[in-house]
């Protein structure tokens, strides 16, 4: 019998097979190779790709150089979005390994945000734990921990250290036994075919009447397009980490056993493909 | 009346059971042809040596 434990673990070790390659206008002194790669996908692009960094610039001129950012089908990619989300969101359904276009020229200011140092993301990834426990315990729990269990939680994503990240995160994942959930559920929907960049708002993981809420509850709440054809006709798929969970599915289990390090539920909605 | 002690109906759940069956095609999917790649992050392995 698989344990819902296991899911963790699947969850934790999805990978992306990527092919990087260079900016055909980026000036070189020789040809780039391209660079191959499997992915986390529950990490970030900066935080992983000192590899690709480096291959590349090892074939350019020193004055070219400036800071790396990816790009795929034209679509600058947001380092500050999980991998895994990235992916789901632009790039499912298309041939793999997915092909990700690095630059170092003509930062996309509007579109990224920069990103000159690992601190830049543990910041960003600790605000995303902080937000996410004010949610689900009133920053309880994330106040109650000491700075050195932060850490924990930091160095287990960096170094891809499931117990550490876990022994830690598990605290993040209680709830009292009376409450039969978290107070409000962290999730975030993005939908690639819209400007608006994702749609969070207060969703109880418990009906008033007592009764779970599914995945389903929280679309037609907060994303009714999502769900509800115009013509009868599914039009969409509703991914995390890869998968399409059944509308039927509790928020509660998926929050526990689906979020990302960051500690949210993140939801992407995107076209369905027609054959 | 029987009585299963390994399987709960919660644990039968339909939307469980297909979760686990998506993983599992997941990784084969993203995976199985690429083992080959490199890891983004290296694990390193720690080799504690010193005197008996």
């Amino acid at each position: 019998m698989t344990d819902d434990k296991d899911v963790l673990r699947d969850v934790w070790f999805g990978r992306i097979p990527t092919c990087f390659t260079l900016y055909q206008d980026e000036i070189t002194e020789r040809e780039a190779e391209p660079y191959y790669l499997l992915l986390p996908r529950i990490s970030y692009l900066t935080l992983v790709t000192d590899k690709v960094k480096k291959h590349f610039q090892k074939v350019m001129r020193q004055e070219e150089v400036s800071e790396i950012w990816f790009e795929y089908e034209g679509t600058p990619l947001k380092w500050h979005y999980p991998i895994g989300l990235l992916f789901d969101l632009h790039a499912s359904n298309t041939a793999l390994p997915w092909s990700i276009t690095v630059h170092f020229k003509n930062f996309p200011e509007k579109d990224l945000l920069h990103c000159h140092s690992k601190d830049v993301i543990e910041a960003h990834f600790m605000a995303c734990i902080k937000e996410a426990d004010a949610l689900k315990h009133k920053s309880q729990v994330i106040n109650e921990m000491q700075k050195k269990d932060h850490k924990q939680l930091w160095m287990g994503l960096q170094n891809d250290k499931f117990e550490q990240f876990w022994a830690i995160n598990r605290k993040l994942m209680e709830y009292p036994a009376e409450d039969n959930g978290f107070r409000y559920i962290p999730f975030r929907i993005y939908q690639a075919t819209t400007e608006r960049p994702f749609i969070q708002k207060l969703f109880r993981p418990i009906a008033s009447g007592g009764q779970l809420h599914t995945l389903g509850d929280l679309l037609k709440d907060v994303c009714p397009s999502a769900i509800t054809p115009e013509d009868g006709e599914q039009k969409t798929q509703v991914m995390i980490h890869g998968i399409e969970p059944m509308l039927e599915t509790p928020i509660q289990w998926l929050s526990e056993h689906m979020s990302y390090p960051d500690n949210f539920l993140h939801i992407s909605i995107i076209p369905r493909p027609t054959d | 009346q029987s009585l299963s002690l390994s399987i709960t109906p919660a644990q039968t759940a339909a939307w469980r059971k297909q979760i686990f069956q998506q993983l599992s095609e997941r990784t084969k999917r993203e995976l199985e042809n690429f083992r080959h790649y490199e890891q983004a992050i290296e694990q390193s392995v720690w080799v504690k040596t010193g005197a008996l």
